[in-house]
């Protein structure tokens, strides 16, 4: 039987990884400082707080999957970006009007392009996700805290972002299944009246 | 491992941690900087994005720059880095990874040279003796390139099972570095113009 051979690579790794391990051990002990714990736990919590935020951030992951590639993977490189630019914007007070409408109709449009299973060209769905992108930012920048520790709040924020996302992602990739593009679809349609709801009041975020 | 580097317990830059020696304070340093991880991280991804990795140019230009900057910390005409600053470094970095297109690795290196003397700059040790000071900044050094030979290391071990979800992962994460880069630029002007 032939030894199993562990490459040199595999070594270096190791002894690589072992390295930054023993510098990591002394973290356990440090000394937390809850501005920068406080400032990622409520970056994190932000977009979460906000339903017509989530609807909208998991209809474009959903929508992603569903266009396919290239777009299920450029979404998810761009929307970060465009959203944190308007989050830039918001944080800067640059105003821009009918923030509030444009995240409402975010949630009904890109719902019902998600349940008429809509398939423009990439460019098109590009421009519309990048449009809401910027208004869902900048509502976000504007209700950003003052003391909050700008860097972990950035992180933590961004992340959640992107997790919502993702979700959306890996539920929309239920659609390679007759059962799972139904069921994609009807995501969709309710993300379009949960939209209907919070344009019309009916709902409160 | 890019969680682990941004996980809760992180502090403010220029804690020191109470019962620690001088070369370990200086090492956790830039673990503990948030700035610091995002611009580690961002060049970690840069350099080991597209295999194979180069890393000898990177590598030299980033340990000449920090060495550079930590020494010149020692004269004591800079107190630190704004962090715009920092996080400009990890923006610019963050829109090549999250971009994808192979660049040069003179490119790669002047990233490194930058994030380098930003990281090393805003990294002086505030002990009491010559000899502390040294052996944090020492500390503080190693800590540096080891951050970003493992990062370029494992971003290009990953890169070379060259399967699409990979390459998109590690896009994915320039352009959250670049989003988090762009908020604390904002902030940070925000707090200037008041």
């Amino acid at each position: 039987m032939n030894p199993k051979v562990v490459s040199p690579r595999s070594h270096l790794s190791f002894l690589l990884a072992l390295g930054l391990l023993l510098m990591m051990s002394h973290t356990a002990s440090a000394h937390s400082e809850t501005g920068g714990v406080g400032g990622f736990v409520s970056g994190f919590r932000h977009p979460l707080t906000g339903l017509d935020h989530i609807v909208a951030m998991v209809a474009v992951g959903l929508w992603g999957a569903y266009l396919g590639a290239p777009a299920m993977w450029l979404l998810p490189v761009v929307f970060p970006v465009v959203m944190a630019f308007g989050g830039a914007l918001g944080v800067l007070g640059v105003r821009l009007p009918g923030v509030e409408t444009c995240i409402a109709l975010s949630g009904i449009l890109l719902g019902l392009a998600v349940g008429f299973a809509a398939r423009p060209k990439i460019w098109i769905a590009a421009v519309l996700v990048g449009f809401f992108a910027i208004f869902h930012g900048h509502a976000h920048g504007t209700e950003l805290p003052n003391s909050a520790n700008p860097i972990t709040y950035a992180i933590g924020f961004v992340v959640a972002t992107g997790l919502l996302h993702l979700s959306g992602i890996a539920f929309g990739l239920l659609v390679r299944w007759p059962w799972g593009r139904v069921a994609v679809r009807l995501a969709g349609f309710a993300i379009a009246l949960i939209g209907f709801g919070f344009l019309f009041d009916l709902i409160k975020a | 491992m890019a969680l682990v580097f941004l996980c809760p317990p992180l502090a403010e830059a220029h804690m020191t941690v109470k019962g620690m020696n001088h070369f370990t304070s200086g090492a956790l340093h830039p673990l503990m900087t948030p700035a610091h991880v995002l611009v580690l991280l961002s060049l970690g991804l840069c350099v080991g994005q597209h295999p194979p990795l180069r890393l000898k140019i990177p590598l030299s230009v980033f340990a000449a720059a920090s060495a550079m900057a930590l020494g010149w910390t020692m004269t004591g005409r800079i107190a630190g880095v704004h962090q715009a600053i920092l996080a400009s470094v990890a923006l610019a970095a963050g829109a090549v990874v999250a971009i994808g297109k192979p660049l040069p690795v003179w490119v790669r290196a002047i990233f490194c040279g930058a994030g380098a003397l930003a990281i090393g700059l805003d990294s002086g040790a505030d002990a009491a003796t010559g000899l502390a000071v040294v052996s944090t900044l020492l500390g503080t050094w190693l800590a540096l390139m080891l951050c970003v030979l493992n990062g370029a290391h494992y971003v290009s071990l990953a890169a070379e099972k060259n399967k699409q979800w990979i390459h998109i992962g590690i896009r994915v994460a320039g352009s959250w570095i670049v989003a988090i880069s762009l908020l604390v630029v904002a902030f940070a002007l925000r707090k200037q113009g008041h």
